[in-house]
């Protein structure tokens, strides 16, 4: 037991100790928390009303964010199928980089969500047992379970990997492979809860749509791996911790399916908005094309639907193998599915209102400095995260060099 | 530049920023509360309970003047007044009524004052049956052509109940056709709608207009 | 550690402590801060009478405190044998929007930002299609050719979407029919709000306004008292009327009688009458499932 606090207290040291690119990434990171967090206690203070949010169009960017970051976290387990499925030992370190990330997901999503509350300090109503608790019949209380629960088996995955790695001792399997194989299905279950929550609203017809469940897995499992491939990039790049090209290739071919799987849905989803003709379809029109003299997302969806196709276009080319084509497409492939996912679903959920009202969103000033301080929050988790277990990983933190002055060799990057 | 004076200045930078922060957010300037824009209050005359008339019944609970419906002031008793009418079989209204307008029934139908004024006595109305109906008791007078209308009525479908639904808790009061209905021109009267909603966002007004379908 | 870095890094970490510090001023400024009274308050059905004396107590004196009015705040219960329903008769309503200001005035809303319960829909003649819906008509004189009128407010449904999503069972329907919310329970998220086929609910935005000179001291507790920034809000019926057994401020106002209330289970109110005999209703959005205690009906 005593091992294992000096164990935090050598990796909490460590989150300290960098050379001036980390101090000036941390740093900024941490102006843009410190901005965030005055802007939320701006919010808190004052109201909702310091959000671009009404009546009318009653979930924005906050949800949005959360929306998008919950597919992150659930495909950042994704690399956990082809290791421990396929026996790929090549992934097999890039594995805790994925569940760190989904863990640095994870809290933001719960950043997101509390920031977006009314009352957050009433957040203890919702505790099983303390609160009230409207499980199993309202879709939220799920993915208040859901998303603890995936945050703690990643919490123990990882923790214990790292923990294993810093004793110099193999883990023991029956204390982390049954979690990993639960995790693979947790992290489905987290995002098909999330798309429930949406799902199962009847009174948003555009929501209320079987193919949105899976659509969010498509586009999840397409941006979340892109942006393993651009984080495992830049680990390579600034830990010199040896991450092989196969292993981002094995990812490309996720990226690859997925994004096609992708435009599949959203051919289909397009179809079925527009080819029957019933009024059902306002919100896919206001998206789209435009309703009743506004147009404000059109120029957001069709971009995001360009970057999607070209994504997917440089997927299955060939030249995506290159490391700076990968690049690109990755990149085009996590702002499409942003835009997708967030302004692409959330918000023309609320155009028009179920009266026909037409009312458009833009989040305001503070809004966007909430979600700035959130990223950059997510940001500093999970740098402090690589810090702490790239030299887990390299074997330069070890239980075996503990006490030595300074510990110089453990520090250095 | 050596890695240790890169990182003091990154460090100094630092300093700074955070300093610059602490005073930003000490200064009033992101504290301001959001200022609405004023909405003003609606008329209390948009919150009157009243119904748009008062009944004869009204005026005679609340003791008021009742001179205008003591009609042998001015008429003699047993000398029904002669109706006039234009070329064109409108009803002439005497100047002394000239606060009634006819419009009970288009076309001129029903323009003969005595379909449900009692020409032999003038203070009482007449259904065609011939009973003869105080002023409180118009009603059923209306109900007399209006048959499924007053049906309604009576059962509270129709018109105003005001007052407590269970009467075991108070009293209801219901309302008189007179209430709403002036019995000369009884078609409900057009009014001014109050204020519509100011939503919290500006909404760039493009009110649409969709077509009537006739 | 060297002493250049010992105190580059102090300097860091006590500048940074400090920016942290301060950009929790506006938390300090608040001056509606939860108390541990109210942070601790309990469910509403969790509450024993003793408790509600108390908590109806706080409220009383709170809203004196803050308007100078002494209000007198109940807990109503429903009574036995009594499912309220809400009749309206479209041929009757001209749009006037006087049961919009009416249930503003009764219900102790904010006036600015403006919470209406009650929306007036314009649609034209011969459709039912919200789309064409016109929300913010402004006339000299209503009705207008060509068009009528459909006040839209919460429909009490018997399959409340709302109920089921929300969170913390802050609302939830009661015997009677109505829907209600416990304002002092309710965390804000807003689900029911995007749940709701009726865009029925509101939402506090901020602290809410009202004119001290038009406040209804005559409160319920799941009624018309007045709210806080950071919850829903919606029309519960005037349930500080009805369960008193009188009627609705919209009824009460409404110029052209267009609104019926009353107990569906007492086979002589006058909605048992409505349903019984007039032959066409209409209740919106059927197909949701919903089952709403709002009937729209034609005099025909």
């Amino acid at each position: 037991m005593r091992n294992y606090f000096v164990f935090l207290g050598r990796c909490g040291r460590i989150a300290f100790e960098g050379d001036w690119r980390y101090y000036a990434w941390m740093g900024g990171l941490t102006i843009f928390c410190l901005l965030g967090l005055h802007a939320w206690c701006r919010q808190f203070a004052q109201g909702l009303i310091l959000t671009g949010m009404s009546d009318e169009v009653s979930w924005g960017v906050y949800i949005a964010n959360f929306t998008f970051l919950v597919g992150v976290a659930a495909a950042a387990v994704m690399m956990v199928i082809p290791v421990y499925i396929y026996d790929n030992e090549e992934l097999h370190d890039l594995v805790i980089f994925g569940e760190l990330l989904a863990v640095a997901a994870i809290l933001m999503c719960l950043a997101f969500v509390t920031v977006d509350l009314g009352r957050p300090d009433r957040f203890w109503h919702l505790i099983p047992g303390i609160g009230q608790f409207n499980f199993p019949k309202s879709m939220l209380s799920w993915d208040v379970i859901v998303l603890n629960g995936y945050l703690l088996l990643n919490v123990h995955i990882c923790g214990y990997l790292l923990y294993s790695r810093y004793r110099g001792v193999k883990p023991a399997k029956w204390f982390y492979i049954p979690f990993v194989f639960v995790a693979i299905v947790w992290a489905v279950s987290i995002h098909t809860v999330t798309a429930f929550l949406y799902v199962g609203l009847g009174g948003r017809p555009f929501w209320n749509s079987a193919i949105v469940g899976p659509r969010f897995l498509a586009s999840a499992f397409t941006a979340g791996p892109a942006l393993i491939i651009l984080a495992l990039q830049i680990i390579r790049r600034v830990t010199q911790y040896s991450i092989s090209d196969k292993a981002l290739l094995t990812l490309r071919s996720i990226v690859q399916v997925s994004m096609l799987i992708n435009v599949f849905l959203l051919a289909n989803e397009v179809f079925k908005e527009f080819y029957s003709g019933n009024l059902h379809v306002v919100s896919s029109k206001y998206l789209y094309i435009g309703l009743h003299g506004h147009h404000g997302l059109v120029p957001w969806i069709w971009t995001a639907i360009a970057f999607n196709l070209t994504a997917m276009l440089l997927l299955v080319l060939p030249v995506s193998r290159s490391l700076k084509w990968l690049n690109v497409t990755c990149v085009l492939c996590i702002v499409g599915i942003w835009i997708e996912k967030g302004m692409g679903l959330v918000i023309p959920g609320f155009i028009p209102t179920p009266l026909g009202e037409m009312m458009e969103y833009t989040p305001s000033f503070n809004e966007t400095l909430v979600c700035f301080g959130i990223w950059a929050f997510g940001l500093l988790c999970y740098t402090v995260f690589l810090r702490m277990s790239v030299p887990i990983l390299q074997g330069r933190l070890v239980q075996a060099n503990e006490g030595q002055a300074g510990s110089a060799a453990a520090r250095k990057h | 530049m050596n890695p240790q004076k890169r990182t003091t200045l990154t460090l100094t930078g630092l300093t700074l920023a955070f300093l610059a922060l602490t005073a930003l957010f000490l200064s009033n300037r992101p504290g301001r509360p959001v200022r609405l824009p004023p909405i003003p209050l609606v008329g209390t005359d948009f919150l009157d309970t009243a119904t748009v008339r008062r009944s004869y019944a009204d005026l005679a609970r609340a003791q008021e003047d009742l001179s205008d419906f003591e009609c042998y002031t001015c008429h003699e008793k047993g000398k029904p007044p002669p109706l006039r009418y234009d070329l064109n079989q409108n009803l002439i209204v005497p100047k002394e009524h000239s606060d009634i307008v006819m419009g009970h029934g288009s076309h001129g139908r029903n323009n003969n004052c005595f379909n449900c004024h009692n020409e032999t006595n003038l203070e009482q109305l007449q259904t065609r049956d011939g009973r003869a109906l105080t002023f409180s008791d118009s009603p059923m007078l209306c109900g007399s052509c209006h048959g499924p209308t007053y049906r309604d009525w009576e059962a509270g479908a129709h018109g105003r109940i005001s007052g407590y639904w269970d009467q075991a808790l108070g009293p209801a009061q219901r309302k008189q056709c007179v209430n709403c209905h002036n019995p000369h021109s009884p078609h409900f009267p057009p009014r001014q709608p109050a204020p519509g909603p100011h939503p919290l966002r500006a909404v760039a007004v493009a009110a649409v207009e969709s077509e009537p379908n006739h | 550690m060297s002493r250049r870095s010992f105190l580059r890094t102090s300097a860091v970490l006590t500048t940074g402590l400090a920016a942290l510090a301060a950009s929790l001023k506006p938390l300090m400024e608040m001056n509606d801060f939860p108390t541990a009274e109210r942070f601790m308050q309990k469910y509403y059905k969790e509450l024993t009478p003793a408790e509600m004396e108390k908590v109806l107590q706080r409220i009383t004196d709170e809203v004196e405190k803050q308007y100078g009015i002494r209000p007198h705040v109940r807990d109503l219960k429903p009574m036995d044998g009594v499912e309220f329903v809400y009749c309206l008769n479209l041929t009757r309503c001209i749009g006037c929007r006087k049961c919009v200001h009416a249930c503003v005035a009764e219900n102790n809303q904010s006036r600015n930002p403006e919470i209406q319960y009650i929306r007036v829909l314009r649609l034209p003649h011969g459709s039912l299609d919200i789309e064409k819906a016109e929300h913010f008509y402004n006339t000299d004189s209503v009705p207008e050719k060509g068009y009528f009128y459909m006040p839209v407010q919460c429909q009490q449904c018997k399959n409340p979407p709302c109920v089921k999503v929300c969170p913390v069972h802050a609302t939830w329907q009661e015997t009677d029919g109505i829907t209600v919310i416990d304002y002092d329970w309710c965390i804000g998220c807003r689900y029911c709000e995007a749940a709701c086929p009726y865009w029925a609910r509101r939402f506090n935005f901020t602290k809410p306004s009202i004119p001290q000179e038009r406040l209804n001291p005559d409160m319920a507790y799941l009624g018309n008292r007045p709210r806080r920034q950071g919850v829903m809000e919606k029309c519960h019926f005037c349930i500080q009327r009805t369960r008193a057994g009188r009627y609705p401020a919209c009824l009460e106002v409404c110029p052209a009688g267009a609104r019926k209330f009353g107990n569906i289970l007492d086979p002589n109110s006058e909605v048992s009458y409505i349903l019984k005999n007039k032959r066409v209703f209409i209740q919106l959005k059927e197909e949701m499932g919903t089952a709403p205690r709002f009937f729209y009906y034609f005099d025909v």
